[in-house]
């Protein structure tokens, strides 16, 4: 979609010029200041989610992305195990999983009926019902979360589908800034091998048909997960991700994702030998 | 390949590629043949009373027109009562929700409608959205972008009833309110009726915030109905060259 390509930089809002009408969160008594407009790791994005205060998290938020094939499930189920045994507590996230409207986007997908801005708002509102329920309770707690996807990909998948860049990430303009973004880099190539291996097919989503990019399943993977890729080398410069090759054996990526992990929490060793339940992932 | 001639379609100003809307990007009301007529109000301002009379005069008078509700799309509507039902919503996913709901008109009704020159009208539009959500505490400025991709309106009628009279009309005709509806979320009141008072006085506050930066036309809903009604009617033959939508036989002659 070279004609969206135009648009200036995305700038995500910088910060809150006037305060909203401050409205305290549920059964909490009214409190007049809310979130401080904090630029630092720990903060939003752009605005302040209302009703919260990012001073309280304690956690800290790990964020795996890459496309489909890249390994990041596997790693983040590795990671966990590690993290578990050096004594953190750990919560995950992802797309679509959300009790509130998860099943609901899995038979808009299904059916194939939605609009890309439906469905784009409707990944959102899963999204922020995930931070609101689950990320920010487990941060405040002192949690370690690791999220399987963030919003990269939902403003990356929303920009390749034409929707306008600044859109996009002002949508996200409350997201709490991760401690760490990681990105393995992968070959489409390579991906559609590996994603192909696991179902035996690839889906119409994976593969981007909604765009009509190819009727051939495999170019249209190709070309879709290219353009993905594009947006996230642009966004990669631009939120410091950790970019990391998605080629290298599983046991390689995981020992550079243990090494900065291990810095950001102040982990002294980075020895790790998966389980004999997770062993047949380390290949 | 003579013959297709006969085919050739009437001349049908059909916008330049350039000017198609891009999703997340402002739809300004030149961008499209139709015509966008809105009304807006607290609840019991008598807005729908009066769309559905104005509906009604259009209608009888064989004019093209869609007439669109708000929160009415079927596609987020299991979602979106479930958050309500079991409380899941937060300011932030409530906003979203209705946003998701509207894009989806948008999409598939509204936008292709204006494209295809017709007159539609709306109970409630984005400015529902700006005054409820600000009410309850999102970021304005996020909200405005949140509803960037909404084609302007031709004409927003701003339905304007002091907060005793819309509230009395709602308390007195419709004895149990809901808990979203009522702003219990809010935590401004454990008395349903009380809450949704103060509420409603936060999103009248926000209405009148808008009158002038999105060129609200402002009617008194107190005013008896079909004198209300009247005033309508002629603001819209004034705004809309209601012609263009006549049914052919006029259009003719």
């Amino acid at each position: 979609m070279p004609d969206q390509e135009r648009d200036k930089p995305a700038g995500t809002a910088t910060a809150a010029e006037a305060p909203a009408v401050p409205v305290p969160p549920v059964s909490t008594p009214p409190k007049v200041t809310s979130a401080p407009e904090d630029t630092g790791p720990q903060s939003f994005f752009g605005e302040p989610l209302v009703g919260f205060d990012p001073s309280e998290i304690t956690g800290s938020l790990i964020v795996i992305e890459g496309m489909d094939g890249s390994g990041r499930s596997t790693q983040i189920t590795l990671l966990q195990e590690w993290l578990e045994s050096e004594g953190f507590a750990v919560q995950t996230s992802g797309l679509r999983r959300s009790n509130l409207v998860g099943r609901d986007i899995d038979e808009l997908l299904a059916k194939n009926a939605v609009t890309r801005l439906t469905l784009a708002l409707m990944y959102a509102t899963d999204f922020f019902d995930q931070v609101e329920h689950r990320i920010l309770p487990a941060l405040r707690s002192g949690t370690i979360v690791l999220a399987d996807r963030y919003i990269f990909t939902l403003i990356g998948r929303g920009v390749v589908r034409g929707i306008n860049r600044d859109y996009m990430s002002g949508l996200y303009a409350m997201a709490l800034r991760p401690h760490l973004t990681f990105w393995l880099n992968v070959r489409p190539e390579t991906a559609f091998g590996r994603e192909f291996r696991k179902a035996q097919a690839i889906s119409y989503w994976e593969a981007g048909r909604d765009m009509s990019l190819s009727h051939d399943l495999y170019w249209s993977f190709i070309r879709y997960q290219t353009m993905i890729k594009r947006e996230f080398e642009v966004m990669a410069k631009k939120f410091n991700f950790i970019e990391l090759d998605g080629e290298a054996s599983v046991p390689a990526v995981n020992k550079l994702l243990r090494q900065r992990i291990a810095d950001q929490l102040g982990i002294r060793s980075t020895k790790y030998t998966p389980s004999s339940a997770l062993s047949h992932l380390w290949r | 390949m003579e013959t297709q001639e006969v085919l050739q379609k009437p001349a049908r100003t059909e916008p330049a590629k350039s000017t198609l809307p891009q999703p997340g990007r402002p739809v300004p009301s030149r961008a499209y043949p139709g015509a966008l007529i809105v009304v807006e109000g607290t609840d019991g301002s008598g807005k729908s009373t009066q769309l559905y009379l104005l509906k009604r005069w259009l209608e009888i008078g064989g004019y093209r027109l869609h007439f669109t509700e708000w929160n009415s799309s079927p596609l987020v509507k299991s979602a979106t009562r479930r958050g309500k039902q079991r409380r899941l919503l937060t300011p932030t996913t409530f906003s979203l929700l209705h946003a998701a709901d509207f894009a989806d008109r948008c999409e598939r009704q509204i936008m292709p409608l204006l494209q295809g020159d017709y007159l539609v009208l709306a109970d409630r539009y984005i400015y529902t959205a700006f005054a409820r959500d600000t009410a309850r505490g999102c970021s304005p400025r996020w909200l405005r972008n949140l509803y960037r991709f909404a084609p302007v309106p031709d004409v927003t009628f701003y339905f304007r009833a002091p907060l005793d009279v819309a509230v009395n009309r709602i308390l007195s005709g419709r004895p149990k309110l809901k808990y979203y509806e009522a702003g219990m979320d809010l935590g401004l009141s454990y008395d349903r009726a009380e809450s949704f008072r103060l509420f409603q006085a936060r999103i009248l506050e926000e209405y009148d915030k808008m009158v002038d930066s999105d060129s609200f036309v402002v009617l008194d809903g107190t005013m008896p109905v079909n004198k209300l009604q009247k005033q309508m009617r002629d603001i819209v033959a004034s705004k809309i060259d209601l012609k263009r939508f006549a049914p052919r036989a006029a259009e003719a002659e």
